[in-house]
């Protein structure tokens, strides 16, 4: 989405979109004074090293510019950015310290590992934890009283990731005879074929899955595995790749001529990212990806493009930016609401938020009695151009679906 | 007394102090910091008593932690019920892949690629197993964090904080005395000319078999502390090959083969890690991976200047006693 077509949103359209906010906040707590007199202490907590350092910094880009954007909406910020390094020692020292250095919300960690290290610190310093993306299921089911999530849980993300292939197929008249299934063999890889296998039978597909195929994301040739899922005679292949596999994978497609209707993503990382346009052109378009994604349609959302946008011109808009910037807007608005920075009245105002107007696609972000937002929504983003566009939900909708997609060789 | 006893027992006494000034902060790093004292001891019998490599010493760590945290979660065993089986199966697994190695003769820099492909191995293997959670973890239920149940090791950090000390403290005295011992001068022998103590008469299957095996259970007392204090396991961090490298970093930095090595390395490499961070921060870096240049370099530095390790490097300054083995001086 990165550069591509916005209106224009200035800053008195910004501050209305969070007078809105603040409006639909009021409804759930008492609304604060304005201004802070102080800035909010924010702890963030990312892997800005080690193995997961991608989406860490990702997820720092996003931090970056949300300061400014929630000090117009009168709620100043002051970001302690702290490395987990993608260590689980380092991220429990590490909250520990942004804890000691007067952090009064933490927010992290990206690895749910991770997550559930630092949440045991924040439930024991009574400090509260909003979580931007950590998946694991089990973080909210710890019964914590400090833990606050706004990002689906694993079998949400494959559930609402299969369920929107159905609305694709539906809204194109088009439905695929069988699909193949493709997935990189490491932990994220096999994690969501587990999820897929078990949760594909229970949702009433409209297709059969005639062979799932795990591959090395590190092997130089998937040849084989891509020779293997054209002779199922699949005419849609779901793709679960980790990195840079899917450009192998593409590649590979594209030589032996094996021409599906559509390659789709039911949520990973992959084919919505700048090194896929960048290396495969013309071929990284149609591709779709099912996963949690920023709603293009509000003024919040067109705010933090504009803001991103001039601070990382190269950079992708992508997920782990709004769920970062919303994680940031979260914690401020508690303490808004609260009328105070202090971390014990932050945890008494979260339980009671209600923000409707924010960035990523979903309803207003509630939490339960767990403190997980019951309300976020996965989308489908489609390639077009080299960029990724929303087609569904209609609503909130920037283009049609193509399905099929034309052949390798069709495409100008 | 001597002064390595008086300094130990005032080292020891500073540990066992600290909650009364450290904060939560720093007493995190403390753990972290025995935790890796206790784990780089235990790598130590193996490598530096017996001159054995295992560069895949992770999975004794992960077998430890899933095998108590298993039996925890899916049959209520408590955790102190729980380290035996986790203790046995971890020795089992060094004693297969002990017997496999020096059966067939296996030895130096082919026996620690062994090590690491049968960890790596595990660690696939661990993905595919449903009920330990798959890919997707395993969690243990967190609790209470007010308390201390050593029982069923849930409770305050403070009681896992006494409890790794107790560990350190157990492993170092449990080492001394199993270097002093028969089993320890063999496994020297062993160390030090392999083909000469088998001349003497050592059989050296076996001493090697012990080292591996007892190292590999001590190792997996770590891992269930690992697991009960983090209260969840990923195969990809509890088997990892990262994790393998933080595991015998300690006792290289701090002296290979002495006792007070691991516990040196351990002093220095965590607080390390955490002074160049708050140095690098408060100079204005903030620049993700900076910590770990300066760390690589910290490391460079000492590897080239003191390559038997600081521990050795101490002594010679401070003009502390050798024992007879060349290397023992506690």
């Amino acid at each position: 989405m990165s550069g591509h077509s916005s209106p224009m949103v200035n800053r008195r359209g910004f501050l209305a979109a969070g007078a809105a906010g603040a409006a639909a906040l009021g409804l759930g707590g008492r609304v604060g004074p304005l201004h802070a007199a102080e800035p909010l202490k924010v702890g963030l907590l990312l892997p800005m090293s080690g193995g997961l350092a991608r989406e860490g910094q990702s997820c720092k880009r996003g931090a970056d510019v949300t300061p400014g954007l929630l000090a117009d909406m009168g709620m100043p910020v002051q970001l302690m950015i702290a490395d987990t390094e993608t260590n689980i020692d380092t991220a429990r020292t590490r909250a520990e310290k942004l804890i000691a250095d007067g952090a009064q919300v933490l927010i992290g960690a990206f690895d749910s590992a991770h997550t559930l290290a630092v949440a045991q610190v924040c439930e024991q310093r009574g400090v509260p934890l909003v979580i931007n993306i950590a998946a694991a299921p089990n973080i909210t089911e710890q019964g914590f009283k400090t833990v606050f999530r706004n990002f689906p849980t694993a079998p949400k993300l494959v559930t609402e990731g299969l369920a929107l292939m159905k609305d694709v197929f539906k809204i194109t008249g088009t439905t695929p005879t069988k699909a193949v299934f493709l997935h990189n063999n490491d932990t994220f890889g096999t994690a969501m074929a587990g999820a897929v296998n078990k949760l594909f039978p229970t949702l009433d597909m409209p297709f059969p899955l005639v062979e799932t195929i795990a591959y090395d994301g590190a092997a130089r040739d998937l040849a084989v595995e891509v020779g293997k899922a054209k002779a199922t005679g699949a005419d849609l292949v779901l793709l679960v790749p980790h990195g840079d596999d899917c450009i192998r994978v593409i590649r590979e497609m594209v030589k032996q001529r094996f021409e599906p209707k559509a390659v789709v993503s039911p949520g990973s990382p992959g084919m919505y990212e700048t090194q896929f346009y960048k290396t495969l052109g013309k071929y990284s378009d149609y591709c779709m990806t099912n996963l949690p994604w920023i709603n293009p349609k509000t003024a919040m959302s067109q705010a933090l493009l504009k803001a991103f946008t001039k601070a990382y011109p190269d950079a992708l808009f992508e997920m782990n930016i709004g769920y970062t910037f919303e994680a940031i807007l979260i914690a401020a608005d508690a303490a808004r609401r609260a009328g105070s920075n202090d971390p014990k009245a932050i945890l008494a105002a979260l339980p009671a938020t209600n923000i409707a107007e924010h960035v990523m696609i979903g309803g207003p972000i509630v939490f339960d009695a767990k403190g997980q937002n019951t309300n976020t929504r996965s989308a489908t983003i489609q390639n077009f151009g080299g960029k990724p566009l929303v087609v569904l939900p209609s609503d909130v909708a920037e283009a049609k679906p193509v399905f099929p997609a034309p052949g390798w060789q069709q495409r100008g | 007394m001597s002064r390595q006893a008086l300094a130990l027992g005032l080292l020891l006494a500073a540990f066992a102090l600290a909650p009364l000034v450290a904060g939560p902060y720093l007493l995190s790093v403390l753990v972290v910091v025995m935790y890796f004292a206790y784990v780089g001891q235990a790598w130590n019998i193996m490598m530096g008593f017996a001159g054995q490599l295992s560069l895949g010493h992770t999975l004794y760590v992960g077998l430890g932690a899933y095998t108590s945290a298993a039996l925890f979660v899916h049959l209520g065993v408590p955790a102190v019920f729980g380290l035996f089986a986790s203790v046995a199966v971890a020795a089992l697994a060094g004693g297969i892949i002990g017997s496999l190695g020096f059966r067939f003769g296996v030895k130096g820099v082919y026996f620690a690629l062994l090590t690491i492909a049968f960890a790596e191995f595990t660690r696939i293997s661990f993905e595919h197993i449903p009920g330990l959670g798959g890919p997707a973890g395993l969690f243990l239920p967190v609790g209470d964090r007010s308390g201390i149940d050593l029982i069923h090791l849930r409770g305050h950090p403070l009681m896992f904080y006494y409890l790794i000390l107790a560990m350190t403290v157990g492993i170092f005295l449990l080492c001394r005395r199993l270097v002093h011992s028969r089993l320890g001068y063999t496994w020297l022998a062993v160390r030090e000319d392999q083909e000469a103590a088998a001349a003497l008469g050592i059989n050296v299957f076996r001493a090697k078999l012990y080292a591996v095996m007892l190292s590999a259970g001590l190792t997996a007392l770590g891992g269930v502390f690992f697991a009960f204090y983090y209260n969840n396991l990923f195969p990809n961090q509890a088997f990892g090959m990262n994790r393998s490298i933080e595991i015998i970093l300690a006792p290289i930095v701090g002296g290979l083969g002495t006792l007070f090595g691991p516990i040196l390395g351990a002093l220095i490499l965590t607080p390390l890690g955490e002074l160049i961070t708050a140095v690098t921060e408060a100079m204005g870096f903030k620049a993700a991976g900076i910590k770990q240049l300066c760390y690589g370099l910290a490391l460079l530095a000492i590897v080239k200047f003191l390559p038997d390790g600081v521990w050795p490097w101490i002594r010679a300054r401070l003009g502390l006693e050798q024992d007879q083995d060349g290397k023992e001086g506690q």
